[in-house]
Parts: C-alpha cells; sequence; structure tokens
C-alpha cells in the first residue's frame, strides 16, 4: 500500500491552510468591467468551517472559482487582492503551478455530480487518476487506493464497484464518490459548492455527516457555498452572506442566528418557510439588481426598508453588538 | 378549514400506475417500477392538500395520471362527480378546464418563441372563451392577478426572471378559471426571497378564487406553510396522512419522523440528525418485501418484513401504515 504524504509533511506555514484578502472578481463585457465579487477577506482555519450564502448571482459560486482559479477565460478574472492556499499566493502563481495546486492542496466538490464525473470512465479510475497524476502513482496502486477512499466514504462494497460507471450510482452515492475523489491527495482545503443542494433529505443529512467526520479526521479547511440557512446552522463555524458582491454579514454561526444584524439577513431568514413553529412568511420585495443596473453604494438598498440617504455610499464592514468577530455593512445598523 | 366536506372535490382510489424498462446488454432485461402501489387520496374544495416524499416516490405521478397526462393501469380518480379515467376526449376537455397543472420549471412548459399574451391566449382561444380583441385584455388581467405589468404582454419567456416565469406558469394555469390545480414543486427552483413572494401569491389565489390543491414538493417547511392536509409517501404507497400541523408536530410513522429530522432549520441549537445509517434508500424497481420502509427503520419487527402494513385510522383525520404506529 502506497502511503501519501500527510498534509502536515508538506504544509509550508502553519497559519490558515486558506486566506483570501480583499478579493474582487469581476466580468468583462466588452471594455465594461462589472465586480461581482467586492473586496471580500476571510480565512478559515483546521476543521473549521466557513459558509458563503446568499441567493444567485450574490457571487459566492464565483469567489469559489476565483479560489480554485477556474474563472472562465477571457470572461472573468481576478482584478484585485490575493489567494493564499497552503502558504503559496495562488493570484501571483503561474498556471503551472496552479495547476499543481489544484486536486493536490485544494479540493472541490459541486452540486451535480454527475457534470463532474466522465460518464465513459470507470469509478475506480476516475477517483484515483489525481493520485496518478499529482504523486506519480502506477495504475495498480492508484487503484488500490481508490478502494480505499471509497470504503473511507462508505461507499457499500466498493471493491466490486471500482469498475462501474457513474450511471450505475445514485445521486447520494455519486457525492460520495467525488467526495473520495476530491479528498484523494489529501487536500489541506475543500471547496464545496451546493454540495447537498441535489440531494433528498435524508441523503443530505447523510452526506453532510460524512462530510463531517472526514473534515474533522483529515483537519480540513471547507468553504461551503450554499444558498440553504438549515445547512448553514447544522455544519458551519462561522457565515458570510453576501449579496450584489458584497459580504453583507459575517459573524460566528450561534451569533448570526441568534441576532441577524443586516436588513438583507434578516428579512433572508424571515422569508424561510419553517417546520417548527409557525412562521409568518416575509416575502424580500422587488429582486436583486441585474450586474448593469447594481446601486451605487450599498446594493441593497433598492429592496431595503431601512434606507437613508447615506445608502448611496457604501457602508464598510463594521463590528456590530461590540463583537470584533460580527460584522455588518449597514449605516443604520452598525455600532456608531 | 380542516374539516373534510362530505363529497370531496377530489377522490382518488387505489391508483395504480408501472413503468416498464428494458435495458442490458447482451441480454436485455425487464424490470417494473411500480410508481403507485394503491393509492388514495381526497381533497375538499378550496382544500390543499401537500403531497411529499423524495425522489422517485411517485408524487409527481400522482397528478400525471389524475389529469390523464398518463394512463392509469388501475383504480379510480372521481372529479366532482365525473370518473376522469373512464372520461371520454371531449368530457376530458369539460374536465380539463377545472383542473389544471403548474409545473417546476416553468421555462420548459413556455414556448420559448411564444409571446406571453400568444401563450396564455391559446387555452382562452381553444376553450371558446375569447376570441380575436377580446383576448388581449383577458391575458392582461391575469397578468395583473399574478403581479405582472401589461409591458409582459408582448415579451418572451427568455425576458423573465424564475420567479417572473413562475408567475407566467401560473397565470396559464388560471385561465381557464379551475378549481383545482396541481402544483408540482412550483417553488422549487426558486432563491428562498422569491418563493416567498410565490407563495404569498399562491395563498391570496387560494383565499379569492377559491382553489383548491395538490401541492407536490420535497421541502416540509414549504408544505407546512401552504397545506392543510398533507399525504406523505414512500416509493409508491401513501406512508401517512393528516392535518397540518399535528403531523409535523408528531409524526407517527418512522418515515415521516426520519424526514423531518433530517430537514436542516435555520437554528443552530436545533442541530439535524446526522444519522449514519448505511447504504443506499432501496431502489423503486426492486423494492423491499412487506413494509417498503422497514430495512431503513429503526423500529422494525420480523412481521414488517413479510407484511405489507395497510394505511388505518390512529386518530381523527390521521392514518398511518405502520404495523407499530400507535
Amino acid at each position: 500500500m502506497t502511503a501519501i504524504p500527510a498534509p502536515a509533511a508538506t504544509a509550508a506555514t502553519d497559519g490558515p491552510p486558506l486566506i483570501v484578502e480583499h478579493l474582487t472578481t469581476s466580468i468583462h463585457v466588452g471594455s465594461d468591467r462589472h465586480d461581482v465579487v467586492r473586496d471580500i477577506s476571510f480565512s478559515i482555519g483546521p476543521r473549521e468551517t466557513l459558509a458563503l450564502v446568499g441567493e444567485s448571482g450574490c457571487g459566492k459560486s464565483m469567489t469559489a472559482l476565483s479560489v480554485m482559479g477556474l474563472l472562465p477565460a477571457g470572461v472573468a478574472s481576478v482584478t484585485a487582492g490575493r489567494i493564499v492556499v497552503d502558504g503559496v499566493d495562488m493570484t501571483a502563481a503561474a498556471e503551472a503551478k496552479r495547476e499543481s495546486m489544484r486536486g493536490d492542496r485544494i479540493g472541490m466538490i459541486f452540486q451535480e455530480p454527475m457534470t463532474s464525473l466522465n460518464p465513459v470512465l470507470p469509478i475506480g479510475f476516475q477517483v484515483g487518476e489525481a493520485l496518478m497524476q499529482h504523486h506519480g502513482l502506477t495504475r495498480k496502486q492508484a487503484r488500490a487506493r481508490a478502494c480505499e477512499l471509497l470504503e473511507r466514504v462508505r461507499v457499500p462494497a466498493a471493491a466490486d464497484r471500482l469498475d462501474a460507471y457513474p450511471h450505475q450510482f445514485s445521486g447520494g452515492m455519486r457525492q460520495r464518490v467525488m467526495i473520495a475523489l476530491a479528498l484523494a491527495c489529501r487536500p489541506r482545503v475543500l471547496i464545496a459548492d451546493e454540495p447537498t443542494t441535489a440531494l433528498d433529505v435524508t441523503i443530505q443529512a447523510q452526506v453532510l455527516a460524512l462530510l463531517a467526520d472526514l473534515q474533522e479526521k483529515e483537519g480540513l479547511a471547507v468553504l461551503l457555498i450554499t444558498h440553504n440557512l438549515g445547512v448553514v446552522a447544522s455544519v458551519a463555524d462561522r457565515v458570510m452572506v453576501m449579496y450584489g458582491g458584497d459580504v453583507v454579514e459575517s459573524a460566528p454561526v450561534a451569533a448570526f442566528f441568534a441576532r441577524p444584524t443586516h436588513p438583507y439577513s434578516s428579512a433572508l431568514l424571515a422569508a424561510m418557510p419553517r417546520i417548527e413553529g409557525e412562521g409568518g412568511l416575509q416575502p424580500i420585495p422587488g429582486q436583486v439588481p441585474t450586474l448593469t443596473e447594481m446601486p451605487v453604494g450599498c446594493r441593497f438598498q433598492s429592496r431595503c426598508p431601512l434606507r437613508i440617504d447615506r445608502c448611496a455610499l457604501l457602508p464598510p464592514l463594521a463590528a456590530v453588538g461590540g463583537d470584533p468577530d460580527h460584522r455588518v455593512r449597514c449605516w443604520v445598523r452598525m455600532d456608531t | 378549514m380542516n374539516a373534510i366536506p362530505a363529497t370531496p372535490l377530489l377522490d382518488i382510489r387505489d391508483l395504480r400506475k408501472s413503468f416498464t424498462s428494458r435495458r442490458g446488454w447482451p441480454i436485455a432485461r425487464t424490470s417494473v417500477v411500480k410508481a403507485l402501489d394503491g393509492v388514495s387520496f381526497t381533497v375538499g374544495a378550496g382544500e390543499v392538500v401537500g403531497v411529499v416524499g423524495e425522489s422517485g416516490c411517485g408524487k409527481s405521478t400522482v397528478a400525471r395520471v389524475a389529469l390523464r397526462l398518463q394512463e392509469a393501469d388501475g383504480g379510480s380518480v372521481n372529479f366532482d362527480g365525473a370518473d376522469v379515467l373512464e372520461a371520454s376526449k371531449i368530457d376530458m376537455r369539460a374536465i380539463r378546464r377545472r383542473m389544471q397543472m403548474v409545473f417546476q420549471d416553468p421555462s420548459s412548459s413556455l414556448d420559448g418563441r411564444q409571446r406571453i399574451v400568444d401563450a396564455l391566449g391559446e387555452p382562452l382561444r381553444v376553450h371558446g372563451l375569447a376570441s380575436g380583441a377580446a383576448v388581449r385584455p383577458m391575458v392582461a388581467r391575469l397578468l395583473d392577478e399574478v403581479g405582472l405589468p401589461n409591458s409582459a404582454l408582448d415579451r418572451y419567456p427568455h425576458e423573465f426572471s424564475g420567479g417572473q416565469r413562475q408567475r407566467i406558469g401560473i397565470a396559464r394555469a388560471l385561465a381557464l378559471g379551475p378549481d383545482l390545480i396541481f402544483a408540482d414543486e412550483p417553488v422549487s427552483a426558486l432563491d428562498v426571497s422569491v418563493q416567498a413572494q410565490i407563495l404569498k401569491l399562491l395563498e391570496t389565489l387560494r383565499a379569492e378564487r377559491h382553489l383548491a390543491f395538490v401541492f407536490i414538493s420535497h421541502d416540509l417547511g414549504v408544505v407546512r406553510y401552504f397545506c392543510r392536509r398533507v399525504v406523505v409517501m414512500y416509493l409508491g404507497r401513501v406512508v401517512e396522512t393528516g392535518p397540518v400541523p399535528e403531523i409535523f408536530v408528531d409524526p407517527r410513522h418512522p418515515y415521516t419522523r426520519l424526514l423531518k429530522v433530517s430537514s436542516p432549520e435555520p437554528d443552530p441549537t436545533r442541530a439535524v440528525a446526522m444519522t449514519f445509517q448505511e447504504g443506499e434508500p432501496p431502489s423503486p424497481v426492486d423494492p423491499p418485501k412487506g413494509c417498503h420502509f422497514h430495512p431503513r427503520c429503526p423500529l422494525a419487527i420480523d412481521r414488517c418484513r413479510v407484511e405489507s402494513p395497510v394505511l388505518r385510522d390512529v386518530a381523527p383525520g390521521r392514518s398511518v401504515a405502520c404495523h407499530l404506529a400507535t
């Protein structure tokens, strides 16, 4: 059995595996530039889960793609800021270096595993491929390791299913295969973009439990992208709410659900139908402005019940309730 | 509102539907999926009944078979005194005016090259409710009712956001003045803030038009908000029915309980039960003998493995298909 070097042995620093500083990502349309992620900063430590939440078009997936270096070329690019993965500055690194980081130091799982798995290659090969690529394992070694990995993600009868194809697996099992694939090289950072959105709730609970278990064992820093505040409450340590490319609130999970402070955060929670207790459902009026119609200043102002003249200036992400970890981007709600 | 009227508007009894598929190489094998294995429930006039369950449980097939988009293998569907499954083509036209459907993804059920006024005007013309110059103002009124401006009339589906397209889908279902709407995951593809807008709209329409709904969803929170009664399905069978909120406060079937504890709520003090159930849920192609749920059931006894439980009353308005439920 070939040993894969433990992550600690190759770690360049003891700092957080993922650091993002003042990241701005822009989409280029002709000569126009639209910022879809504006000046966002965070870091994630080992065994920590940071959830990025928000609705379609808020920039959460663009943040994930920026970190992975997978932005569509010629359309979108990182226009400012720094992304440091395991001590390596991804924004300054050459593409060859980034290529060697992806799948090795940093893994990613997506919403729909069927679109990321190759339908004409057997599962065992796909799970082992990264190990051949990044660690020079032979086919035979990679196959043996793939079998271990599938057992780790609790695919039943893993040894018999190495030669099976993606379509022969159910949705939940395919997502387990994706997790095995993402963790094959023992990355330090895992980016999970809506990993359970396509799954039934009982399967979602299984997959989230599996992820939490593997995170603990591997010491992973997890960036969880989701629109589901229920999932955030269940698995995240910290949460960042995004709207129109801006982080509007950032807080530890307990503080966030106890005191959602940005008008968008509280509106989002009030719009969620709940199973427990009577919930008077409160829709948020209007819709997210399109990229070309984004208001100057606070981008939520067009739908905000608390709007004041000052909202034409972008508020800073400022502490609230005297808690330095709880920050909000709102002139009305921030501490004065 | 919880009381069931003496004669329900819709009465589905022992509905059965199987799908066969031939797959495999070199020797193809025929497999049979019982999508509906004796499903019964009723919907009163103006009542909202939720049908919940996971992928492949047959919840969408109920709607398709009841509307005769697919033919049933057995059972009966009675709509306001008419036998739907035996109705002639002409009778079916009259029934369809009163039973309409809203789909999950309106962009795939709207013709991309048809303007909104034509898409919504078509049923009006086909059913002879309006013609010529009378169509446009009628469509405008429908759009107004679902909260869309007059300027939408001459636009094409791709010019609208997901929430607006769902409003168009709802307007189309309303065009013929139905009494009952089958809504198949109507808000599942929408963002939370827009989802709440659409749910509020459906609630308003229900009250103003005294509409009955069969509301198909996998989201218990949405069902709790919108529905008065719930039917829980598992692999083609009804496992529990009961009124809201009782069925969520005190679920009696182990599967309903599992659904409830698995649904994440936005409250970190109430963590989801992260059950480590192993393996895959059983395939509908080859469902387990006896109670379909027994391989995943923490309470299963020997009887559950051989004998399929029937739906029986356990409390007023509540029925459960479980040998052990009380």
